[in-house]
């Protein structure tokens, strides 16, 4: 089972919003889709709660992603960032 | 076989729109200070009663009757904002709610035991100092309904403000 975070150290970051803008998916399809509630995605989302493994890995083969590109443990570089990097 | 929580009844009531104004953490706080008072106030009608002759008294039956029928509604305000997340079946919660509920529960685990104890000596006391033995009942009941209500308060005070549009 996932739980809340005690520090920003102990954060889990994600790109859950971007990925769900980008596919045009809504919080509830996304979470019907990996079997939670909707705010539960709102709260991974928000960095108040970090996902069981079972989760991530459910959210990650959702957005055919491996897990890395969906989660980490640093803050995630903007995609806007990482398209300007690997152009220049 | 599926892996999202079952959509019983009640958890289709508890996850219904038209109440989404009771998870606002503002009403979530005065249902549980709502709530405590009201039973500060039993208690303290118990004990005024206790310390009379008479005891069990009409005004004390009216007011005990009256704080119990405005519990029901102050209750079931309070477990809307949580989305009844103590008292469903646990096929029906995901693991985030899963996890707010046992944090709950292991958190008032000894104040709930401690109240429970205060229950059982503060009705034994009530009996040995004044002989009203439906008001020492009345007593222990009240301190142990509080024990189980400090799971349902602890989990109301502290939940996280739920993320708005859920459609986003």
């Amino acid at each position: 089972m996932g739980r809340q975070p005690k520090s920003d150290a102990d954060k889990v970051h994600d790109r859950i919003a971007v990925l769900r803008a980008d596919r045009g998916v809504s919080r509830k399809e996304l979470a019907d889709a990996v079997g939670v509630h909707p705010q539960t995605i709102g709260y991974v989302e928000r960095g108040e709660y970090s996902p069981s493994l079972a989760l991530a890995l459910r959210i990650a083969r959702f957005f055919g992603l491996p897990v890395e590109a969906v989660f980490s443990l640093d803050p995630l570089p903007s995609i806007s960032q990482e398209i300007l990097r690997r152009t220049s | 076989m599926s892996i999202s929580p079952d959509r019983t009844y009640l958890a289709r009531t508890f996850d219904d729109g038209r109440y989404a104004w009771a998870r606002h953490p503002r009403v979530r706080r005065r249902a549980v200070i709502a709530e405590a008072a009201l039973l500060v106030a039993l208690v303290a009608a118990t004990l005024a009663a206790a310390s009379t002759d008479e005891g069990w008294t009409t005004w004390f039956f009216v007011t005990w009757t009256a704080g119990m029928v405005a519990f029901i509604p102050l209750h079931s305000v309070l477990n809307l904002g949580i989305r009844g997340v103590l008292d469903r079946d646990s096929r029906s919660l995901d693991e985030h709610q899963r996890r707010l509920g046992e944090q709950s529960h292991s958190a008032m685990g000894w104040p709930s035991a401690a109240l429970g104890f205060a229950a059982f000596t503060g009705a034994v006391a009530v009996l040995a100092l004044t002989e009203h033995v439906a008001l020492a009942l009345c007593l222990g009941f009240l301190l142990w309904f509080a024990g189980g209500l400090l799971t349902y308060w602890h989990l109301a005070w502290t939940s996280p403000e739920e993320p708005a549009d859920i459609d986003l």
